[in-house]
């Protein structure tokens, strides 16, 4: 009987996440070498925990292959298909706080919501020779967002894996769709966030996976769940 | 399913019969063509690969585009009828990925309400071959007509862009019906482009738009210019003051709201446009000479019904949308309509005027079973 705990390997992610476990009675015994990826939870012993990359946790934890997992709310709903159907967010953690955005020129005087876009997108092939492009890495939660919830369907998706605020100033993508918590960054390249252009408040989350497994395990993280759950309330 | 089913025979001999030649279309196609066209929503549903060069390929989703295309490369005369029959490949929640679909399409015929009924005619004259003796549902749409509706009430440019594109599907419809009844504001401006724009300075405006897009280091020829954005500027301060007549919003959902037999669906329109007096002039007068073609066919008009909400939700339909299904059954067997921008925009140097229709064969198989 044991369970898998998945955190993310490093950075203030990493530390917040070890500081929430400590606070729900869930020490983590942190192994004395930095370079290894694996510890216990003194307390609990059928804990086995796993240092990975938060994007990956949220995989594995689509797959199966943790069982609990802290990670960013916006990289479960992006990574996993139908995450609902896979995982199931048991806490939010009060840090890691960051909003997906729908960010366009500053200039683009005339656009201020997503109504505006729909206008500027309908036609933009029409006027420029191709569609409108948004640079992103949030490649679902765009979809998502545009197409199902504002019925824009003529646009393209330019992936982007770093530096996406540059992308309009460097003549790659015309807007952005990107991650933010304080605006700064997107200030700074001059680009501003539609007023309805708020896709996701995406925060850090303890993320269960959807499987069956034995009832014990279960138990397990249902009191792992719990108690992280009350010591962040 | 990868042999095709028994009756694939009877429609080739149709498609034959027609005078729609098999176009040779490869099941590897660029993936580009499909995503501008259909959107990146396409994206999720197709199945996408990638060339050593980097292209990225995709299997066949249709036969409209691929079809269109080879005819702009081939450079071949119209007008020319294509037909196809073949599988096709996407990502469906329900039902294997790879289906059969065959259609004819039908480039550069000048008559529009011709061209139409044909279409129309030879996807019914195909689902009565293959389902003898099972009733079937016409449902007709016309874009076009809606448009002349929306032109017809004086609507502004931006609006009628915004509820045409809405056309079809009826959460968006009634969402940009809302936004109309009851504009959202816009957030404030700075007070001299609020000034400008409300004077319609277009130069003034994107004089000061050009400045702003070189001090952000915005490349000024990649993409929208100073010009589109003081335009639009423009556009959305003179929107601001417009509200729609209670008339007006009445005379759309009135016109929304119709339905009716295709034989009594000009005297409908004709009638609802003097109520409301409108002038629908050319599209009226399409819809009405199509109605005729369609009778003259000898297709049982009292099957065909006009609905003036049905739309199908692809960017690219521009006038007569069609589909064809078992009467009273959910699911259509058959879906078409017009393109008539759709080859300008897979780079046609001239208009080619298009119409054409798609079946789906694993759903005919279906109703065969099921008849059996």
């Amino acid at each position: 009987m044991t369970v898998t705990l998945a955190l993310p390997s490093k950075g203030r992610l990493k530390e917040q996440a070890l500081e929430a476990l400590a606070k729900a009675g869930l020490s983590v015994g942190l192994p004395q070498d930095e370079r290894k990826y694996h510890a216990r939870i003194e307390t609990c012993p059928g804990v086995e925990v796993v240092f990975l990359s938060a994007s990956e946790i949220a995989g594995e934890i689509g797959a199966g292959a943790v069982d609990l997992g802290v990670t960013g709310e916006d990289l479960v709903r992006e990574t996993l298909a139908e995450w609902e159907a896979r995982a199931e967010i048991a806490a939010r953690l009060g840090f890691g706080h960051a909003d997906v955005v729908v960010a366009v020129p500053e200039i683009w005087l005339d656009v201020d919501t997503m109504a505006d876009l729909d206008d500027v997108a309908a036609d933009f092939r029409q006027r420029h020779g191709r569609r409108l492009r948004i640079a992103t890495k949030y490649r679902r939660l765009t979809q998502q967002f545009f197409t199902a919830k504002h019925g824009i369907q003529v646009y393209r998706i330019v992936e982007s894996l770093g530096a996406t605020e540059g992308a309009p100033a460097a003549g790659s993508a015309d807007i952005v769709v990107d991650i933010t918590s304080s605006g700064s960054t997107l200030r700074a390249n001059h680009l501003k966030v539609l007023s309805d252009g708020v896709i996701l408040r995406s925060q850090a989350c303890l993320v269960t996976s959807r499987r069956t497994r034995a009832p014990a395990d279960e138990a397990l993280i249902a009191e792992i769940a719990d108690k992280v759950a009350k010591a962040v309330g | 399913m990868t042999a095709l089913p028994s009756f694939a025979a009877d429609i080739a001999a149709l498609l034959a019969e027609r005078g729609a030649g098999i176009a040779d279309v490869p099941i590897l196609q660029p993936a580009n063509p499909f995503l501008d066209m259909a959107g990146e929503d396409l994206r999720r549903r197709i199945f996408l690969t990638e060339s050593e060069t980097g292209e990225t390929l995709c299997l066949r989703p249709e036969f409209t585009i691929p079809v269109c295309r080879d005819h702009i490369a081939s450079q071949a005369g119209t007008p020319r009828r294509y037909g196809y029959i073949g599988e096709v490949f996407r990502q469906r929640r329900d039902g294997p990925s790879e289906f059969f679909q065959a259609g004819i399409e039908d480039l550069g015929e000048r008559d529009t309400p011709v061209a139409d009924a044909r279409s129309v005619a030879d996807a019914h004259a195909l689902l009565a071959r293959v389902l003898p003796g099972v009733p079937l549902a016409v449902t007709l749409g016309d874009q076009t007509l809606f448009e002349a509706v929306l032109a017809a009430l004086g609507l502004p440019r931006g609006w009628r862009m915004r509820l045409a594109r809405a056309f079809g599907s009826k959460p968006l419809l009634e969402a940009a019906l809302a936004d109309l009844a009851d504009p959202p504001r816009n957030g404030a401006l700075p007070a001299p482009v609020a000034l400008l724009a409300l004077d319609g300075d277009t130069e003034a405006l994107a004089a000061h738009v050009a400045e702003g897009m070189e001090q952000a280091g915005l490349p000024a020829t990649a993409g929208r210019t100073p010009a589109d954005i003081a335009r639009r500027l423009i556009e959305k301060a003179q929107l601001r003051s417009i509200r729609l007549s209670g008339e007006a919003f009445a005379a759309l959902k009135g016109f929304l709201a119709i339905e009716a037999p295709l034989a009594d669906a000009a005297t409908a329109l004709e009638t609802f446009a003097a109520d409301a007096g409108l002038l629908l002039g050319p599209a009226l007068e399409t819809f009405s000479r199509r109605a005729e073609a369609l009778a003259g066919h000898g297709l049982p008009v009292e099957t065909i019904r006009y609905d003036a909400a049905f739309g199908r939700p692809l960017d690219y339909y521009t006038g007569l949308v069609f589909e064809i299904g078992v009467a009273g059954a959910e699911r259509p067997l058959v879906g078409g309509g017009r393109y008539d921008r759709l080859l300008t925009l897979l780079g046609a140097r001239t208009s080619i005027p298009g119409v054409g229709f798609s079946v789906w064969l694993d759903r005919i198989a279906a109703v065969r079973e099921g008849a059996r």
